[in-house]
């Protein structure tokens, strides 16, 4: 059945608007944010997992670090045991936050962990803080000698923290879209 | 029942266009809200719901302008009534509300614009900067009051805390630090003692502090927040002596308020462009709700003018047409509706209006048709009856004549009916009817019968004339009727029988002294004639009186056949036979006289063969004698089966009759030939009378005269009356 005349000015109607829209990650900076360096250890039920997380920051969010806007990430990570010829099993999860923030009065960069505040004296003992992350990770079951185990991990940019009358102004918009893919790493077992 | 359907699609494609929309859009602002972390979920949810109620529905404005101004443009290019009507009306309201909003729009662009740059760019970041300089100097300024404190402290504690030697350490450094004050001690990142309150908050921030300060190695320094200053000191056992001083309330208020207004400066430094771009954003969404509401509001109003205006237009049209069942379905308060109510009122008034004017010209036709047929039953019955009858209204117009009464009158006028009788009638007609309605207004009863002569045509025509004037119950006089009767036909009848009479009376008389004359004449002859031998005249004489006996002996028979016409034999015969032997007879005895004779229809018909022979050995003779020694004369018998009627025309080429001896021509004694006894003639009207018919002369083309015999030709006991008399007309018509 053919479409009426009203139909079909609705389908050009909302083709048009939606190809009128903005691109939601016009403010996204070009790098590309990832995570490296994974490794760790399992045992005793517990993982520690230690990785770094790269391109994160982009200029942009330097400079708004320097101006006082928090900026948090949130990590999630992921213990599993490997199987070549089966699904992988879950052992454990984490999701954990670290945000960094600067205080002009004090002039000190106040680093936030789920453990406790860090204070640091500058951007780039900051940046490597908030980008060197050793996450201990609770897992369940038995851990077995010389078996392959695997960490999973992914971060996103979880909040930017802008002061209030701002926060109404950007409440739609995104400064900037941080997030990584998954990224996987071996662990050793005992 | 399928515009039920279709819309009812329609709203189901909308609703769930628009839960699609509401979905999508939560969760893109969801994803994309990563700004602030101060509002619940739950707050954010309901946020999220109201700000994509607006956003569909200003996409659905957006979308109900666009389609009806599409739908507008494609009505204005069909012609479709009111769709000019409403595009002007659209664009009015898009003009009245863009170009204000624009100008609004640019003014509060550009005013915003200022206002940051202004902001950002002034001297507001210099007093910030100043501010917070000032107010880390105060705090400075406060730990290093706090110094003395703190070292007499450590001083005292010669490396560790000792319980013993701990109060007299405090004593001694108390009276070096300010007013409350408070004195804490750590080592390895615990607090180990205290003395004075100090708020957990800043103790805690006071411990981050050294734990920071652990990992530098220093052996003093100082530690400021928002809410306190500190001085502190390492002794050399690893114990960190704090003297802390918590700001007053209203003076750490004012150092956070004072931080705050730094970080936001810094920040709408930073994000100067996004936050314009916002605001514009804002704007232009402000400005297109304008713009679009006025815009459907444009439309709103030219429907609500237009739509009743179409229907109204359309209504009309159908009442033009004829259609009065049309009753436009739209109801308001407005004038508008009153307008529709009245239109639909009107064509309701108009329909039963209409049923009535139906109802009466059905009754009308019917009275008519009931009228009309009476009025022909009027006119068949005047048109069958011998009398000529004139129907004159109170205006003296004729409101009625029939055709007896055309002919009688020679009225040839067509549409003499309605035309004032003076105008159709001649003028001694005219005078004669207004002298006898004069009489009749006399008379009483209003009636008057009169007997007058008429000079009809060339032909003076005795009539019977009677007028009635015609009175309704209330006496008012409503016309008269005039009714004619030709006496012309009666009179010569009589004067036929009158005449009949004085034959059978000469007859009498004169033959039976004719019988002795010439008995005696031829006596005498006889007996005397060898006497007067020798005088001629005695023979003359008797020869003389023996020729005028014999010429008055054939007279008598004349009168006698005239006068004793036999009665009549009618029996069944073969009338061209009969016919075709007379003309044999005359085409013998007058050989220069072409004679031919036509025969139509069949021969057996009923008569009086004896009669018919005479009639036309009559009718031969005239013509014979008219044509002299050459001429041509035509006899032909026809028969009308339908009408059951013969007839026998003799045509000559003859010099023709006279007009003044035309209404004579059939009266007995009547001849303009000589040695004519007049009776020729006058006996074929008597048998064509005797035999229920009727005997005319015309003129013949192109010359000479013809006449026409016509009778009833079925056996007796169908016999018709017929007309008793012969008719003459000089223009060989029957009158």
């Amino acid at each position: 059945m053919p479409l009426g005349v009203e139909v079909r000015v609705l389908i050009a109607f909302f083709t048009l608007t939606l190809l009128g829209l903005p691109p939601g990650s016009s403010l996204a900076g070009p790098p590309v944010p990832g995570i490296s360096e994974i490794s760790g250890t399992i045992r005793g039920g517990e993982a520690r997992v230690r990785f770094t997380l790269r391109n994160a920051f982009t200029p942009e969010m330097v400079e708004a670090l320097k101006s006082g806007i928090e900026i948090s990430f949130k990590i999630t990570v992921e213990v599993e045991r490997v199987y070549r010829r089966w699904f992988d099993r879950p052992m454990g999860q984490v999701r954990y936050t670290r945000s960094v923030r600067y205080d002009a009065l004090s002039r000190v960069y106040r680093l936030h962990r789920d453990d406790g505040d860090e204070l640091l004296a500058d951007v780039l003992a900051a940046l490597d803080r908030m980008t060197r992350f050793e996450v201990v990770v609770p897992v369940t079951g038995d851990v077995e000698k010389g078996k392959p185990y695997r960490a999973r991990v992914r971060a996103r940019l979880d909040k930017v923290g802008l002061s209030e009358p701002l926060r109404s102004i950007f409440f739609f918009s995104s400064l900037w879209d941080v997030e990584t893919d998954w990224a996987r790493g071996n662990l050793q077992a005992p | 029942m399928g515009a039920e359907h279709a819309k009812l699609r329609r709203e189901r494609w909308a609703i769930g266009i628009v839960a699609v929309l509401v979905a999508a859009l939560t969760f893109f602002e969801a994803h994309l809200a990563a700004v602030g972390g101060a509002v619940t979920f739950s707050s954010n949810i309901v946020i999220f719901a109201l700000i994509n109620l607006n956003v569909v529905f200003v996409v659905l404005l957006i979308f109900l302008v666009t389609r009806n101004v599409f739908k507008i443009l494609l009505d204005r290019r069909r012609n479709l009534l009111g769709a000019k009507l409403r595009s002007r009306l659209v664009l009015i309201f898009i003009c009245f509300s863009l170009i204000p909003t624009m100008l609004l729009f640019i003014a509060a662009t550009n005013i915003t614009t200022t206002s940051i740059k202004s902001w950002i760019g002034g001297r507001v970041g210099q007093a910030l900067t100043g501010a917070i300089d000032i107010a880390r100097e105060r705090l400075e300024e406060e730990a290093r009051a706090l110094s003395p404190a703190a070292e007499s402290a450590a001083a005292g504690l010669l490396g560790t805390v000792d319980p013993a030697s701990f109060p007299r350490v405090l004593e001694s450094s108390r009276s070096l630090a300010p007013a409350g004050t408070a004195l804490l001690f750590f080592e390895k990142d615990a607090e180990v003692a205290r003395d004075g309150e100090v708020p957990p908050a800043v103790r805690e921030e006071v411990l981050t502090r050294i734990k920071a300060v652990n990992g530098d190695g220093d052996a003093k320094g100082t530690l400021i927040g928002d809410e306190f200053a500190a001085a502190w000191r390492r002794t050399p056992g690893g114990v960190i002596v704090v003297a802390v001083r918590s700001l007053p309330p209203a003076e750490a208020a004012r150092i956070r308020e004072i931080t705050k207004a730094y970080d936001e400066y810094h920040q709408v430094r930073l994000l100067d462009d996004p936050i314009r771009a916002s605001y514009v954003g804002i704007l232009i969404l402000i400005t297109l709700l304008i713009v679009f509401s006025a815009s459907w509001m444009g439309i709103y109003l030219a429907r609500q003018i237009t739509v009743p205006v179409q229907l109204l237009a359309e209504g009309t049209e159908e009442v033009a047409r004829g259609n009065l069942d049309v009753s436009l379905d739209y109801r308001s308060r407005d004038e508008f509706g009153t307008l529709v109510a009245s239109f639909n009122r009107m064509t309701a008034d108009l329909k039963a209006m209409k049923g009535n004017l139906e109802e009466t010209n059905a009754s009308l036709t019917r009275t008519y048709d009931e009228l009309r047929r009476r009025t022909a039953f009027i006119e068949t019955i005047l048109d069958s009856i011998s009398t000529g009858v004139i129907v004159i209204d109170r205006h003296g117009r004729i409101a009625m004549i029939n055709k007896v009464a055309e002919r009688l009158l020679r009225i040839r006028t067509d549409g003499a009916v309605g035309r004032m009788y003076r105008e159709v009638l001649r003028e001694e007609h005219y005078e004669a009817i207004r002298s006898l309605y004069r009489e009749a207004g006399e008379a009483a009863g209003g009636q008057v019968e009169r007997q007058v002569e008429l000079v009809v045509g060339e032909t003076r025509i005795a009539f019977r004339v009677s007028l009635t004037a015609l009175r309704d119950d209330a006496g008012e006089y409503m016309g008269l009727v005039a009714a004619f009767d030709d006496l012309s036909q009666t009179m010569r009848l009589q004067r036929v029988l009158a005449w009949r009479e004085v034959a059978r009376r000469i007859a009498h008389d004169i033959r039976n002294p004719l019988t002795p004359i010439q008995l005696s004449t031829e006596r005498m002859q006889r007996k005397y004639a060898a006497v007067h031998a020798e005088d001629p005249v005695f023979a003359e004489c008797t020869e003389a009186i023996l020729s005028e006996v014999n010429t008055l002996k054939h007279l008598v028979d004349e009168f006698t056949r005239f006068a004793r016409m036999p009665v009549l034999r009618v029996e069944e015969g073969d009338l061209p036979v009969e016919i075709r032997t007379v003309v044999e007879t005359y085409r013998t005895s007058h050989p220069g006289i072409h004679w031919e004779f036509r025969q139509e229809g069949p021969p057996r018909l009923w008569f009086d063969p004896v009669q018919i022979r005479r009639a036309v050995t009559n009718l031969l003779d005239n013509a014979a004698a008219a044509l002299g020694e050459r001429g041509s004369v035509t006899v032909t018998c026809t028969h009308d089966e339908s009408a059951g009627r013969a007839r026998i025309d003799v045509a000559d080429d003859g010099p023709g009759i006279p007009l003044g001896d035309r209404g004579r021509l059939f009266e007995p004694y009547f001849s303009r030939r000589e040695g004519g006894t007049g009776l020729g003639l006058a006996i074929v009207s008597a048998i064509a009378n005797d035999h229920g018919g009727t005997v005319r002369m015309r003129d013949n083309t192109p010359r000479g005269t013809v006449f026409e015999m016509e009778f009833p030709a079925h056996p007796p006991a169908m016999e018709k009356t017929g007309s008793m008399a012969p008719v003459i007309d000089d223009g060989g018509r029957e009158i």
